[in-house]
């Protein structure tokens, strides 16, 4: 039975570090103060500081929150889809295709594509995964081809890449910050684009995270329980790929949510991770609104990369968690 | 549940890229019978189960209740694998839930879903370990999930792959004893088989199979009395009668396995 009770404890948790994420910063704003300006309460923030509050860092806590939530989810209908615990987001050639994309928009001499960077990030990400699913031949009739053959796009089309920084090395500094991932970019347009393209992936996920418990088991068996495993397995990676792609073309590469949160959700509610997608969405969530908080605050005025935080925090908290699921044979 | 009638295979065909893997397959298989599929390795009878399935595609034709069976989801069709997948983080009686997939809706259990898993958890003697996961399973516990997934199923027809293949002789008897309960409620049995004792003791019927063809087939004692049964094996194995009457078919001695 759907655990409610967990579900409930991760959106409480979010909620208050979305609160905390919003509050704390180079200008520090009480929480209460952050909650009257939200709901408009008499008293709120006027001026600089309500600025502050709903242009610059609430539309970026909603990013990461959404970020985090997209690449965590599919990380963990990848690794069920793919029998693979070490599978990720990226795994199909959408990190590779998306930072091409983005190195292409970024090297280019018109200004006009530069502007143009989460479209073509966008873009590639999926193009690199459709190619995958093409070259892999009968449309995911096995999915150890389809990621080889994500594997093999991956690096063509790093290899691209690596030849454009190359070519235009005043690009190099501008596609390494993208590649470790930043969410300064976040505005209200940003986040409305990406909530539509993640909530629709997301819904979708979570519509079919009861059956893909008939992925975990061979497709003859899925079939004999009555599930059309070919069939499922493109709806689930399909939504996976559009929730990532958009979560890369908003905020860059970000590493190890989608690994790291399944697993950590896993080991606490000790349950399959997809009867549990949704309190792994809202951990991804609100471990990537944390991980910002720690980027934009540690070296305050400064930012570090956010891909640095959630493996340094990360990596750690992987191990242990990894370490306890030993001893218990899990 | 229908107990007559048979699934009829009619000049049955399967092509795995340009090798025939089946050819001439033609045999009825009888509904509420044990049907045991035997022969050397690479015979085809795991190719054959899977078809019988109505996951792969093939030429000719296989009627199951008047039915074409490729891609047929309306039948009531158990299967258990040779290799199954473990699906981490699942304890066993979520495991067995599975079963009633199809029945309740996923993600849902029924009142009568949850009694009923209960009562084959106890069947199966998997009922102290209903909250331990199946990766923590012994093969042969493993198996005997399997099966109670498949009892949850409440399948008009049980497909099994090599059953009891890496388990010992004890653990075989228990989980074919365990399979004889779905032949007690008339459902149709059907599966793979190394050992033709065993296939003898439990099957009321045998289809003996031979690079991708059927080279004989009929009741067990028809078959396992058959002069033709050892010509399938090459004449690589020895029919001795017991004082009960049971039938025991040996490796000969005469014919090493690696000899040609």
């Amino acid at each position: 039975m759907w655990n409610w009770r967990i579900t409930a404890a991760c959106t409480l948790i979010l909620i208050l570090v979305m609160g905390a994420a919003v509050s704390f910063g180079p200008i520090h704003i009480s929480f209460q103060q952050v909650l009257r300006t939200l709901l408009d309460l008499p008293s709120a923030e006027h001026g600089e500081n309500r600025t502050v509050i709903l242009q610059l860092r609430l539309p970026r806590v909603v990013l990461g929150a959404l970020v985090g939530a997209a690449l965590a989810t599919s990380g963990a209908v990848y690794q069920t889809v793919f029998h693979n615990p070490l599978a990720d987001p990226y795994l199909l050639g959408a990190a590779s295709g998306a930072g091409l994309g983005a190195t292409i928009a970024l090297t280019s001499t018109h200004h006009n594509i530069a502007s143009l960077l989460p479209v073509f990030a966008f873009l590639g990400g999926v193009l690199a995964v459709l190619t995958s699913f093409f070259i892999s031949g009968k449309f995911f009739a096995e999915p150890n081809t389809l990621l080889l053959s994500g594997i093999a796009v991956g690096s063509f089309a790093t290899a691209i890449q690596t030849y454009l920084q190359q070519r235009h090395s005043d690009a190099l500094r501008p596609v390494y910050s993208w590649i470790l991932g930043d969410l300064t970019s976040a505005s209200w347009s940003v986040v409305s684009w990406s909530a539509i393209y993640i909530g629709f992936a997301l819904a979708i996920l979570f519509s079919v995270s009861k059956q893909l418990d008939g992925l975990m088991l061979s497709d003859e068996e899925a079939f004999s329980l009555g599930i059309n495993p070919q069939r499922l397995r493109i709806f689930a990676v399909g939504a996976a790929t559009l929730a990532t792609a958009t979560a890369v073309s908003a905020s860059g590469l970000i590493g190890f949510v989608g690994i790291v949160v399944p697993h950590l959700v896993r080991g606490i509610t000790r349950r399959v991770t997809n009867r549990s997608l949704v309190s792994v969405a809202l951990v991804g969530a609100s471990f990537l609104v944390l991980a910002d908080l720690g980027a934009r605050t540690l070296l305050s005025p400064a930012e570090l990369p956010i891909g640095v935080i959630t493996a340094f925090v990360g990596a750690p908290f992987f191990l242990f968690v990894l370490r306890s699921r030993r001893k218990a044979n899990f | 549940m229908m107990t007559s009638g048979s699934i009829t295979v009619t000049d049955l065909v399967v092509h795995y890229g340009e090798r025939a893997i089946l050819r001439d397959i033609n045999v009825q298989i009888p509904h509420g019978q044990w049907t045991c599929l035997v022969g050397p390795n690479g015979a085809g009878k795991t190719t054959l189960l899977k078809t019988l399935l109505g996951m792969t595609p093939y030429a000719g034709s296989i009627q199951d209740r008047s039915q074409e069976v490729f891609k047929n989801q309306t039948r009531n069709i158990a299967f258990v694998p040779q290799s199954p997948s473990i699906p981490q983080g699942m304890s066993v009686s979520e495991y067995v839930m599975l079963g009633r997939s199809k029945k309740d809706g996923w993600g849902k259990e029924s009142k009568k879903s949850r009694n009923l898993v209960k009562e084959i958890l106890v069947q199966t003697a998997l009922f102290g370990m209903h909250n331990s996961f199946v990766s923590q399973l012994s093969g042969g516990e493993m198996q005997r999930a399997l099966i109670a997934r498949a009892l949850a199923q409440e399948p008009d027809l049980i497909l099994l792959d090599e059953p009891t293949s890496a388990l010992d002789l004890h653990h075989q008897i228990a989980v074919l004893n365990t399979i004889e309960i779905l032949k007690e409620r008339g459902v149709t049995i059907i599966s793979t088989m190394h050992d033709i004792t065993l296939a003898a003791m439990y099957a009321q019927n045998i289809i003996v199979m031979q690079s991708g063809k059927i080279l004989l087939s009929g009741t067990a004692d028809q078959v396992i009395h058959s002069p033709e049964l050892k010509a399938a094996f090459d004449n690589r194995i020895d029919v001795f009668t017991l004082d009960t009457g049971r039938p025991v078919i040996v490796a000969s001695k005469d014919f090493p396995i690696n000899s040609q």
